[in-house]
């Protein structure tokens, strides 16, 4: 599933970086790599960015919904 | 003595306390001034420490070197091409593991190096224990504990500095994966030593690999046409053998290196953190109570600005008219009155018109800074920046404009593309910087009420929304999505807020201050030879036909543009009246006229030479028309509606 519609505060284990060259750098400096693990702590109202917690780095970002759903992520069953 | 102090760059990730170290280190005995992220790209200071001269950059947080990003390439020119004579890498212990990766790139351009592990109290919060020796051994270089915060071990780190200066300490790059070793050896031995751009020939191959298409292949081609051929089909081998493009590939080499560094070096005792940020944190950014929140902190801002800034006001402003009094009866009206009633309302509007505001501003600014609320009101408005076009990677520049417009543009260089640099640096001269905070608090909440300036504020958040959608019209493509990192909550330091405020206010002092002197003694010197009458003559048609003022006030408007508070000072001045008897001469709403058309007038020469500078002449130009054309808009309305 896509990082938008995985359900909040589970560990999710990213599967696949999708979209622009450029957006894949940024998100792989942040931490954003195959295999990290990740947890949506928040989601914005009116559509609003997703607060999205990289648990492998302790990196927080605020995602924008358009990035989020490039994002594939699995349900992790060990916590990292 | 060496003629050139020995030069140390400070470079980690963002939010790693460099800064705080810099301060930390600039505050030790500063000997030159300097300037953080105004006139020039990094902030540098010389400092001497137990009678040696270093010269110290800051340069911006990275997380990668890249030397293809043109945003990235000015910043990092010190590391490539002037070759610093130390590179300090700060790293913020608590997220050991990531901060390596780039501590790895680092150590790949082999120039003397140490690291000032930073944030050790809040690694110890964590449960994180550091084999600081093991690290030092697996990395090949120095490593010294610091808190910056409470600076501490800055002696350990400063001695260090100076014993890798002196005996030198060399550095080896680390080795990666015997098969992608094997391809750079291979391509590093075919490069010439003159098309080693950046630093080393080994650091060099790596930038070539892990660049994107676009911008080093044009750099790249100038040097050297047949190699990018070269490259490409190193590029492609790795690619093949591993299944991934190249920069991938070498991002997670360096990525697994650093985490087997951390595992080798680092013991995690306790896993959870101390709960009292992450529950702040969840308010804050609740999806729901988040907005109440941000609504009360910027309330309560405003107000806690105005009840320190006023009484501290009226306070120092009645000495003056008292000096202003006895300056009149001992020197008459002559020349030499004029001079020094010109000193004085400029040191004295300076210091009792101006700091009262400029101060407490300063200060809450830079705790809402240190408290890192202004990624999460980012987070927060996001969905609201869309509707004008933007998203909410623009927020944080958008209230750094309240304390000053010309970092704010800046700092818009962490906007990824062109196109929202521009709207961004467009809509930042309507923010009420504190200057023009001063002249709202000290004209329209002093003498129409607190109210009055509320509704002010909002009025002029409503333009810049305004503005921002009409330039919307002009730029269409879409914005890209929004990534923006959300820093962890960190206690405000004391020492830090101060440090940084003393900063501000020490540039406040050497160079707005002059400049508000300078400009009352010229308007004096004016108003002796009467020069004043032909200039307001001249404004007449706009000051008094178009915006109901009194004709003495056209040359203060014209000041402004050299600093705003400059038209606040030179209007009591021109008036020839003491601040408390300001409405025996001007009415409640040409007060409020006045304050909107300075307000939103042209942006002062600061602002518009920095987005000179940083964005170039056209929109320095389209800014400046922007602003007039909305003064002229504001003004006028303001005038027919009250």
């Amino acid at each position: 599933m896509s990082l938008d519609q995985a359900p909040q505060g589970r560990a999710l284990r990213i599967v696949s970086v999708q979209g622009g060259e450029g957006v894949r750098r940024r998100l792989l400096a942040l931490g954003f790599r195959v295999g990290a693990v990740v947890e949506v702590n928040a989601r914005g109202i009116l559509r609003g960015p997703l607060l999205v917690k990289n648990l492998t780095s302790e990196t927080s970002l605020a995602l924008g919904r358009g990035v989020a759903r490039k994002i594939q992520v699995e349900i992790s069953t060990n916590e990292p | 003595m060496n003629p050139r102090p020995p030069s140390v760059v400070l470079i980690g990730q963002p939010n790693c306390g460099k800064s705080t170290l810099f301060n930390a280190l600039a505050g030790l005995k500063a000997e030159t001034s300097n300037f953080p992220g105004t006139t020039v790209k990094h902030a540098h200071s010389l400092v001497n420490v137990e009678g040696r001269l270093l010269q110290v950059i800051d340069l911006p947080g990275t997380y990668s070197l890249n030397p293809c990003d043109p945003a990235e390439k000015v910043a990092l020119t010190h590391l490539f091409s002037e070759k610093p004579d130390l590179i300090v890498n700060v790293v913020d212990a608590s997220v050991l593991s990531r901060s390596l990766e780039l501590t790895l790139e680092l150590l790949e351009l082999e120039q003397p190096m140490i690291i000032a592990l930073n944030m050790m109290d809040l690694a110890e919060k964590k449960g994180i224990e550091v084999d600081i020796e093991g690290l030092e051994k697996r990395l090949g270089i120095r490593v010294i504990p610091i808190i910056a915060r409470h600076g501490r071990g800055i002696k350990d780190l400063l001695v260090a500095a100076f014993n890798c200066l002196d005996t030198g300490c060399p550095v080896r790059a680390p080795r990666w994966s015997a098969d992608i070793e094997e391809r750079l050896s291979r391509l590093v031995a075919e490069l010439h030593p003159a098309t080693c751009v950046f630093g080393n020939c080994r650091f060099t191959a790596i930038k070539w690999l892990e660049a994107d298409r676009s911008f080093c292949t044009e750099v790249l081609t100038e040097i050297d046409a047949s190699l990018r051929d070269r490259i490409e089909a190193a590029k492609k081998g790795i690619e093949e053998q591993r299944q991934a493009p190249a920069y991938e590939v070498i991002s997670a080499e360096r990525h697994h290196l650093a985490l087997k560094i951390f595992e080798q070096t680092s013991r995690v005792r306790r896993a959870g953190r101390l709960s009292w940020d992450k529950r702040l944190d969840e308010l804050l950014m609740h999806p729901v109570l988040g907005y109440p929140i941000l609504a009360a902190v910027f309330l309560g801002f405003f107000f806690l600005i105005f009840k320190i800034g006023s009484p501290l006001e009226n306070l120092l402003l009645k000495p003056m008219s008292h000096i202003r009094g006895d300056l009149a009866a001992l020197l008459g009206q002559g020349l030499a009155f004029h001079i020094a009633d010109g000193l004085l309302q400029g040191i004295g509007g300076g210091m009792a018109i101006v700091l009262p505001y400029f101060l407490p501003l300063l200060v809450l600014m830079n705790i809402l800074q240190d408290l890192g609320y202004l990624a999460r009101a980012g987070f927060l408005l996001d969905t609201f920046m869309h509707r004008i076009g933007l998203h909410g990677k623009s927020v944080s520049p958008f209230i750094l404009g309240f304390g000053c417009n010309v970092p704010a543009i800046v700092s818009t260089r962490i906007l990824e593309s062109r196109r929202d640099r521009v709207i961004t640096s467009l809509l930042i001269p309507f923010i009420p910087c504190s200057a023009r905070s001063t002249i709202i608090l000290a004209l329209v909440a002093v003498f129409l009420g607190p109210a009055w300036a509320l509704g002010f504020y909002f009025f002029n958040i409503l333009a810049v929304a305004a503005v921002g959608r009409l330039l919307t019209l002009f730029y269409r493509e879409p914005s890209p999505g929004l990534i923006l990192e959300i820093p962890s909550l960190k206690s405000p330091s004391p020492r830090t807020v101060l440090q940084k405020t003393y900063m501000e206010l020490r540039s406040f002092l050497r160079f707005a201050w002059p400049l508000l002197i300078a400009g009352s003694v010229v308007l004096s010197l004016l108003q002796f030879v009467r020069l004043d009458r032909v200039l307001n003559s001249a404004l007449s048609p706009l000051v008094v036909y178009g915006l109901g003022l009194p004709k003495e006030l056209g040359i203060t408007l014209v000041f402004g543009f050299l600093r705003k508070e400059l038209s606040l000072v030179m209007m009591l001045q021109a008036l020839g009246v003491g601040y408390g008897d300001l409405l025996s001469v001007i009415s409640p709403p040409q007060i409020l006229v006045f304050s909107v058309f300075v307000s939103f007038f042209i942006p002062c020469l600061s602002t518009f030479a920095v987005l000179w500078r940083e964005m170039g002449r056209r929109v320095a130009f389209l800014s400046a028309a922007l602003s007039i054309a909305a003064a002229m808009i504001f003004s006028l309305l303001v005038r027919l509606i009250f």
